[in-house]
């Protein structure tokens, strides 16, 4: 041993009085590269709480947590990314797999704090120096871990369809299922959406797998009609879907997961005589019997239930086959009969009785269900047309929309001549347009106020247009006339004002509002009203026990009127008015009503 | 009922408004299922409120009305329904015949306003139009949203 040795330990004692050789902050003139990949920016306006950020993250270092000036609504979680720097390992996987691109990094790589819980934070909430840097790391333009493209629907030319009534949407094949299946991040932010809570992810995930048993188990867990709501439904989910919350590079909106064709392929591709193997059959019978009346989706998906649960089901209809509005409101080209026959009959496989052309009221009362039944669900559907209400609408060219739907649907001769008014921009004009496009006619669809407003689904718009269907919108009808001129008794003039569209009051949609002298008058052989429909509550007595305000039975939140045995539900009630939101009714009331035989009530 | 002075004007609203709890009262007599009872019961209600509402301002001896009008959605000018509905009559047909009577009404405060020579007398017509146009406004939203969804 050396005597340095033992000196070295007492010599360093004067370094403790010299300048340090380190600094706080060492290197703060060096900026990071400009696609350095640097601390996190999120964009939180954009960013929709999917959380696919957090599930491909390799080390855990993001949490999707709840953020306070946040509430989950339709498309959004409500939850934001939070990054733990512990773990982060700066690969920028999150930033790449962003379905919305609200996520990147900027280049800023130096922070200095003693607390080491600073260092995770939830970017685009917490504010940091570098938010709203411009340089960092970015997905670049045109790479994509995620496919964006929307596997095509394969479908009949418009040209081609308009001329018959074959079913417009061909169906995915089994590859072409399954890449679109591919797209999906199961997220589940679109089944907060669903107003059936239908499991997407699981059946889209079911597609994948090729295990179609498990997701047709998974489709009839929430919604007894997967044929129907494959193809017709509105399909809030899309709206919602993560994938679809993106720009592509060309700056347009990316394509949300094909959710309704998924469920659709997977209904489709199990036959009616295999879903046995699949689906759970009724429990033994309770004794109990319940009174549906109406066999739309709202009653027979009621009906599905209470019969799984081991109760007796009865659907009263007045109509001579089941399916309401999807049968005599949805023309074939858009709901083949046989794929809604296919859904029935697997309802009245449990056992489910339906009784046909019973009408309420006139060839039953309410009353007397109450003493033979311990349950009663109304879901009678809105089955008045409104009237055009303006001078003339008596006139007996001006006819009914759902009546002609309905007459389609019958097969009945539709009698609507060359050329055709439809007044309306709700599903059933687009539909009545689109079924008097088939029968042969030139069709106007006038609109009171612009396309932007109408309720129909955009697709039917679309579909409407691209079969010849002419818009005129912001046309305010006013007056049927007799028509004049050659074969006038069999032709009506229909008179509108073209008009501006007025913000009236703040926060209110504007108001259509006519422009002096533009009146506009045209001769049809058909003018179809299609501008609203209402419920026939006629069967509801004052005596029978069931407020009623403003013609809508008045409902809790488990569907139940005010007559503790009697519930409602579908469009007599619902303001969406929809297929899923009546089938969801359905259910929920299915479910009270098996609590209130439980004599579990809440 | 002398409507050029200000006792006479409230007669007349008062008048006016109990015509109308009669005319919904007249109306239930027709119906022949709960939602149409439901519904005039509703309708006749608000008019006894009104009716209260102007005995209120016959006792205090002033108008304590809002100055303000409400927005005109246009319907009672274009709407069809000039007849009185009878015992089938659906939702439409009750609203749009509401709307229709709050605008005759309307109307006959506005003429009164105009003809009015004593400015306390136009002023109190003018607050009864500006009442008037908020019935309509209320019946008017209804119709556009529940009945007339989709146009």
């Amino acid at each position: 041993m050396d005597i340095k040795d033992f000196i070295a330990p007492f010599a360093v004692w004067k370094r403790a009085f010299e300048k340090p050789f380190t600094v706080n902050k060492p290197i703060d003139e060096r900026p990071g590269a400009p696609r350095y990949r640097g601390f996190h920016i999120n964009d939180s306006a954009r960013c929709v709480g999917c959380g696919t950020c957090e599930a491909i993250c390799m080390n855990k270092a993001i949490d999707l947590v709840p953020v306070d000036a946040l509430k989950p609504d339709g498309g959004d979680s409500g939850l934001r990314p939070r990054v733990d720097y512990g773990r982060c390992c700066w690969c920028a996987l999150c930033v790449d797999i962003c379905p919305s691109g609200s996520l990147g990094m900027s280049n800023e790589y130096l922070w200095v704090d003693r607390d080491p819980e600073v260092f995770r934070y939830t970017p685009g909430v917490e504010a940091k120096p570098w938010d709203g840097a411009e340089l960092g790391y970015r997905r670049a333009d045109g790479y994509r871990l995620l496919e964006e493209e929307r596997v095509d629907m394969p479908e009949l030319d418009h040209h081609e369809a308009v001329k018959s009534f074959l079913e417009l949407v061909r169906g995915y094949s089994r590859q072409q299922a399954e890449k679109e299946a591919d797209r999906c991040v199961s997220c589940g932010v679109c089944v907060a959406s669903c107003p059936a809570h239908m499991d997407i992810p699981g059946y889209i995930r079911a597609v994948r797998e090729g295990d179609l048993e498990q997701g047709l188990r998974l489709l009839y867990e929430t919604n007894p009609f997967p044929e129907a709501c494959g193809r017709i439904c509105t399909h809030l989910c899309e709206a919602a879907c993560s994938i679809g919350s993106g720009r592509s590079a060309d700056g347009t909106p990316t394509d949300p997961v094909a959710i309704r064709w998924l469920k659709r392929y997977i209904a489709d591709q199990v036959e009616l005589a295999d879903y046995g193997k699949a689906l759970p059959r009724a429990e033994a019978p309770t004794g109990r019997k319940v009174a549906i009346i109406g066999a739309g989706p709202g009653g027979l998906a009621a009906a599905y239930y209470l019969a799984l649960l081991g109760h007796g089901v009865t659907v009263f209809e007045k109509d001579e086959a089941a399916g309401g509005m999807l049968r005599y409101g949805i023309p074939e080209y858009r709901l083949p009969y046989p794929a809604l026959d296919k859904d029935i009959a697997w309802i009245t496989s449990l056992g489910v009785r339906i009784r046909y052309g019973v009408a309420m009221g006139k060839d039953l009362t309410l009353v007397s269900l109450y003493g033979d039944y311990d349950a009663v669900f109304l879901s009678t559907g809105l089955t008045v047309a409104y009237k055009l209400d303006v001078p003339g609408d008596k006139h007996p060219r001006v006819l009914d929309g759902v009546a002609i739907l309905a007459a389609a649907t019958r097969g009945e001769p539709l009698g609507l001549g060359r050329k055709v008014a439809v007044v309306g921009g709700g599903n059933v004009a687009m539909d009545a347009a689109r079924t008097a496009l088939r029968s042969g006619a030139e069709v106007d669809i006038v609109y009171r106020r612009r396309e932007v407003d109408m309720p129909a689904d955009p697709e039917e718009i679309m579909e409407a247009k691209a079969e010849g269907a002419i818009l005129i919108p912001q046309a305010i009808p006013l007056e049927v006339k007799p028509a004049e001129g050659p074969d006038a008794a069999n032709k009506a003039t229909f008179v509108w004002n073209l008009a501006e569209m007025v913000q009236k009051e703040p926060g209110k949609r504007p108001v259509p509002e006519p422009i002096p002298g533009a009146v506009v008058e045209k001769t049809y052989d058909s003018i179809i009203a299609a501008i609203g429909q209402g419920p026939d509550l006629s069967y509801v007595a004052e005596g029978d026990g069931i407020e009623i305000r403003r013609y809508k039975p008045v409902i809790g939140p488990d569907g139940r009127t005010s007559r503790a045995t009697v519930f409602a539900g579908g469009d007599l009630t619902n303001d969406r008015k929809d297929a899923i939101s009546a089938i969801a009714d359905g259910h929920r009331a299915a479910l009270a009503m098996d609590r209130l035989f439980a004599g579990k009530e809440a | 009922m002398n409507q050029t002075d200000f006792a006479g004007a409230l007669e007349l609203a008062l008048a006016r408004e109990e015509a109308a709890v009669a005319f919904y009262e007249e109306l239930l007599g027709m119906a022949s299922f709960a939602a149409q009872k439901a519904t005039l019961k509703e309708f006749r209600l608000m008019e006894e409120g009104h009716v209260a509402m102007v005995q209120s301002m016959q006792t205090k001896g002033r108008v304590n009305l809002s100055p303000d009008a409400a927005v005109d959605l246009g319907l009672a000018r274009r709407l069809a329904a000039e007849e009185k509905p009878a015992a089938g009559m659906s939702y439409q047909q009750i609203l749009s015949a509401a709307i229709k009577k709050e605008e005759r009404s309307g109307d006959l405060y506005r003429d009164l306003a105009a003809a009015a020579v004593d400015g306390e007398i136009h002023l109190v017509f003018e607050r009864l139009a500006a009442e008037e146009s908020r019935h309509k406004h209320y019946f008017e939203e209804l119709y556009e949203n529940e009945v007339s969804r989709d146009n």
